[in-house]
């Protein structure tokens, strides 16, 4: 019975040929992206897994509550290190790991560099290893950095260094210029899925500042790891941790109520407020987002699937009629039915691996790398599939199946079947619901990119046109040929102005603090701190608007606001606020000079208050302005001049403009992924439609014979037709507009800038789909309407 | 074989009544060949339809092979589909998408035949009705009468008691037609099946051995036919 079952669907499925096709592809690409989007959720989700106990491992984490704002940092304050293995209950081991960069050479036996290289390097205590259970090639794990001056490297960085991971063992490498360190391990590669790219480990013993005792100063790459003992949770050692932070941080008065939590080790990666070292966080309402976007596209395949079935169905009541009187159970029809459908769906699931296979490299393209995914990367994929496959094929065959087996025989074998004639169908619904999610995707899409071409168009304040920051290194030593460097910098053509500074205008690299502003504590915010030379106004082209700016200086003699910084302490002319006083930093600061406000960070967030000074010791970065003529004969010889004079550090450079870029890249990658997707799913649907539309001409093709006998013009014909389409399509525009407004709205709320939502989007929407549909389904009914008559009514 | 009592078919359509069948009584033995005749809309086809279990009475008993049809639930009703009834329709209704062979072979499927024996009763099947050499074609590879001929073999094929035939000639040209009924005729005098025909013609009702004539859903004769052919 199953093999001719199987044999008269392929029959069936020839048979309808067009149709097949239309179910087919509509599937098969909506699996394919389902695919994809299950890969990417699958490798996102991976991250951390594996690790033996993970259930127990916590990160330190820190946070602020001041009155008008919070703040979150992914790290400790170093005192804390040690402090909380002796307070808190409850610990089992416990492991600081701090990241710094330094360069790191190999020499020959005679002193030359073998290697140089910039490098992020992670001070490391001994317990991270047994905490996280790694994974060596050559060490004994317990003792691997017990010891001052030693280093610990992967496979990778092994073979780089030394050629070979074996004989890195005992091989010196050199940190900075001067400190020797011992290779004492050798570990295999972190794999990619994991927020600790960790290459090179140096022992915690080597840090210099791990004495530090400041309760306040929190640096972003400084983490602290915890094992609790063998059954307990976070919550079990709350109150001891809650002794602990009012003890180390309320008893000692530190600023903005400064607390530690503890965040679970398969939290890190999901995590809104705490970065970590791999900087790859997703949060898991993206995560969520992409899941709704699959079921999406499911069920938009799904919805053809359907409305082709039903509406052929008519075709195949003879057959359900005769199968009847033969003593066909209804069971055993729906199963000869489903049968038929899962067999569509296989067909579709096959060619979706295919062009998943295919799409797999732009995806990882898309993320520039970052990702790798693969459909025989886990087992789990393919119990996906399989689950896919079974959801769809229920899905998509079981209401059909029902209705077909439904049939009366005595109707069925008389042909007089009919289905749903006018009144409210399912067919109808399910298009609109079709068409509803397809319209809502439109919108987002128009919306996404609206607003990322605002972001980009926005003006910033400030005017970062062919300025380039460069790397400038600010030892003490190094720091006596800045004056050199910056006269040397302005004599090649095509440089028009430099400025020593931390950072260009807009910059994520904040550096901020609590203050009193005329001697009163200010309990609202932190204000930014920026250091940068009497130049970094004109090269900016940042706008004085009070006061004065501040002439060349070594420190900091005054302090350059903007009118932010005014706005939060309630000043209202910034005339008023020249000579009022800023403590920041242990000494009272006068204010010199108001500017005129400038995006500080990137457009998600508002502007920071915050004050510019100089400060020689703080000078990282130097920004050059070059003439758009010489950029590339400039750009050589700044590396030139720098590379003689600071030959021991390693040059980097970067255009203002491209960095400032870069940071809405999420949202470039979520707009290519909107416009995709909803790209997917419009095609779906246009091409469901067509088939619907064929099949009503069909059906029609005596009733459009006879009008046309009567005197129909072909315009009329093709107008009754397309009617009903067009309603239902405009039905979902109308469904669709509300709930696109609400999650449109939602997401822009994320942007403390942002465009402001107009109507267009959504009629935009409205006449894409309108055309489309009208295109679409004009080209069958046409052909419908000029159909020869004597031929449609000859037939019976 | 089957005991009609006081038939009532009728559809309600905005209070008003409108009747098919009116007290329709009467009873047919194993081994009788009866023809039902009359005018259009004179109910023939729903007597039959009601016959056939395809459609239930308003009123009246129906008792098929000594058992009570209008009490019976649908999984009794499809075990005599699968091993007492065939059905002959007038426009055939073969499945397109299947060949002869397996279109003869489908009620053996239902009735859980096993391979050896659906092989062999297909192969004797064909081979009666002349028809192995068409047995890998389909359906619109054939001439009117010879898919009424897989039509008749579907139905014989599952060996039934009782053959249901709704116009079997009436898309037929007049020889085959002549073809068609012949073999009912033998079917019956040689294997004593029942046969049960709708049908227009008088040439053709001469073929059985009883004619039940209805107008306006009422039996108006019930006569033998004499066996002059």
């Amino acid at each position: 019975m199953f093999k001719l079952n199987l044999k008269i669907a392929l029959r069936n499925l020839w048979k309808n040929k067009g149709y097949t096709f239309i179910n087919v592809i509509g599937l098969s690409i909506g699996m394919a992206s389902c695919i994809l989007i299950f890969l990417f959720i699958r490798y996102q989700l991976s991250f951390d897994e594996s690790i033996k106990n993970e259930n127990r491992i916590y990160r330190f984490v820190t946070e602020w509550k001041y009155d008008a704002f919070d703040d979150y940092s992914n790290a400790v304050a170093i005192p804390a290190v040690k402090t909380a293995k002796n307070e808190i209950v409850g610990i089992e081991k416990a492991a600081a790991i701090f990241r710094k960069w330094h360069i790191i050479r190999v020499k020959d036996a005679t002193g030359k560099d073998l290697v140089k290289k910039d490098e992020t390097v992670y001070y490391v205590e001994p317990d991270f290893f047994e905490i996280f259970g790694m994974q060596w090639l050559y060490a004994k794990p317990t003792t691997a950095l017990n010891e001052p001056n030693t280093v610990v490297l992967s496979e990778t960085a092994a073979k780089h260094y030394f050629g070979n991971s074996q004989n890195a063992i005992g091989k010196n490498v050199t940190m900075g210029n001067k400190t020797l360190l011992k290779v004492s391990g050798v570990f295999k590669d972190i794999p990619k899925n994991s927020s600790f790219p960790l290459n090179i480990m140096v022992s915690y013993q080597t840090y210099p500042e791990k004495d530090d005792e400041c309760w306040d100063c929190v640096s972003s790459g400084n983490e602290f790891y915890i094992l609790l003992k063998d059954g307990l949770k976070a919550k079990d050692i709350e109150t001891s941790l809650a002794q602990f932070n009012k003890k180390n941080y309320a008893d000692r008065k530190v600023a903005g109520n400064q607390n530690n939590k503890l965040e679970a080790l398969r939290d890190i990666h999901f995590s809104e407020h705490y970065d970590n070292f791999s900087n790859l966080t997703i949060s898991k309402t993206q995560i969520y987002g992409l899941g709704i976007i699959a079921l999406f596209l499911i069920i938009t395949a799904c919805i053809n699937f359907v409305n082709l079935s039903t509406a052929q169905a008519i075709n195949r009541a003879k057959e359900v009629g005769v199968r009847k009187v033969m003593g066909s159970l209804r069971k055993q029809l729906i199963v000869q039915f489903l049968t038929e459908t899962f067999l569509v769906t296989l067909a579709a699931m096959l060619i979706a691996c295919v062009l998943a296979e295919l799409a797999i490299p732009q995806m990882e393209n898309l993320f520039k790398g970052t990702i790798s995914v693969g459909l025989f990367q886990h087992p789990i994929i393919f119990v996906f599939m399989l689950c896919l496959v079974m959801f769809v094929g229920f899905l998509a065959g079981f209401y059909p199946a029902i209705i077909m087996s439904g049939f009366t025989p005595v109707l069925a074998i008389k042909s007089k079947i009919k289905l749903n004639n006018g009144g409210l169908s399912l067919r109808r619904i399910l298009v609109v619901v079709q068409f509803s999610i397809a319209i809502i995707l439109i919108i987002s899409t128009i919306v996404v990119m609206r607003q990322m071409e605002y972001l980009q168009q926005k003006q910033l304040g400030f005017n970062a046109n062919e300025v380039m920051m460069i790397s400038l290194p600010n030892d003490s030593l190094n720091r006596l040929k800045h004056e050199n460097f910056k006269d040397r910098l302005l004599k090649i053509p095509g440089v028009n102005k430099v400025s020593y500074c931390q950072d260009a205008p807009l910059s994520p690299n904040i550096n901020s603090s609590d203050f009193t502003f005329n001697g009163i504590k200010n309990k609202d915010f932190e204000v930014r701190r920026m250091k940068a030379d009497e130049d970094y106004f004109s090269l900016f082209d940042l706008k004085l608007i009070a006061g004065k700016l501040f002439a060349k200086n070594d420190t900091a003699n005054g302090y350059v606001v903007n009118e932010t910084f005014l706005k939060k302490v309630h000043i209202n002319n910034p005339q008023d606020a020249i000579g009022k006083l800023i403590n920041s930093t242990g000494q009272n600061i006068p204010i010199i000079g108001v500017i005129k406000d400038f995006n500080d960070l990137s457009l998600k967030d508002n502007i920071s208050g915050l004050t510019i000074s100089a400060g020689k010791n703080n000078y990282w970065r130097a920004a050059i302005k070059l003439d758009t003529k010489h950029l590339f004969s400039a750009d050589k010889k700044i590396e030139q001049l720098w590379n003689s004079l600071f030959p021991d550090q390693i040059y980097y450079s970067s255009f203002v403009n491209e960095s400032i870029n870069s940071q809405y890249e999420t949202e470039k990658i979520m707009g290519i992924l909107f416009k995709v997707f909803a790209g997917v799913i419009v095609f779906i649907s246009f091409i469901g439609l067509f088939g619907l539309m064929a099949f009503v001409a069909t059906q029609r093709t005596k009733e459009m014979a006879i009008r046309k006998v009567l005197g129909a013009t072909t315009f009329e014909l093709v107008k009754m037709l397309n009617g009903s389409f067009l309603l239902m399509v405009f039905i979902a525009n109308l469904v669709a507009w509300p709930i696109a407004y609400l999650i449109v709205s939602e997401w822009l709320k994320g942007f403390a800038y942002r465009m402001e939502l107009s109507v267009w989007p959504f009629i935009l929407a409205m006449c894409i789909t309108m055309i489309i549909t009208l295109l679409t389904v004009s080209i069958r009914s046409y052909k419908a309407a000029v159909a020869n008559t004597i031929d449609a009514l000859k037939y019976e | 074989m089957i005991e009609l009592k006081n038939i009532e078919k009728y559809y309600a359509n905005k209070g008003v009544k409108s009747y098919i069948l009116r007290h329709v009584t009467t009873s047919i033995k194993q081994g009788e060949f009866v023809s039902i005749m009359g005018p259009s809309g004179a109910g023939k086809s729903t007597l039959l339809n009601i016959l056939g279990m395809l459609e239930e009475p308003t009123y009246g008993e129906y008792h098929f092979m000594g058992e009570d049809v209008t009490a019976m639930k649908e999984r009794q009703r499809i075990e005599l589909y699968r091993n007492h009834i065939g059905f002959v329709f007038q426009a055939y209704h073969l499945i397109d998408e299947m060949t002869v062979a397996e279109n003869i072979e489908a009620p053996l499927l239902y009735k859980k035949i096993p391979g050896s024996e659906r092989k062999s009763r297909i192969a004797d099947v064909l081979d009666r009705f002349n028809m192995v050499a068409k047995k890998d074609l389909f359906p619109n590879q054939l001439s009117g009468g010879q898919q009424q001929l897989v039509g008749i073999a579907r139905a014989l094929v599952a060996q039934p008691s009782i053959i249901l035939a709704d116009e079997p000639t009436g898309n037929l040209q007049s020889t085959q037609a002549e073809q068609i009924m012949d073999l009912f005729k033998k079917l019956n005098q040689e294997e004593g099946i029942t046969i049960l025909q709708v049908t227009h013609s008088e040439k053709n009702a001469q073929y059985g051995n009883r004619i039940l004539t209805i107008e306006d859903g009422v039996i108006k004769e019930d006569i033998s036919v004499e066996k002059q052919m």
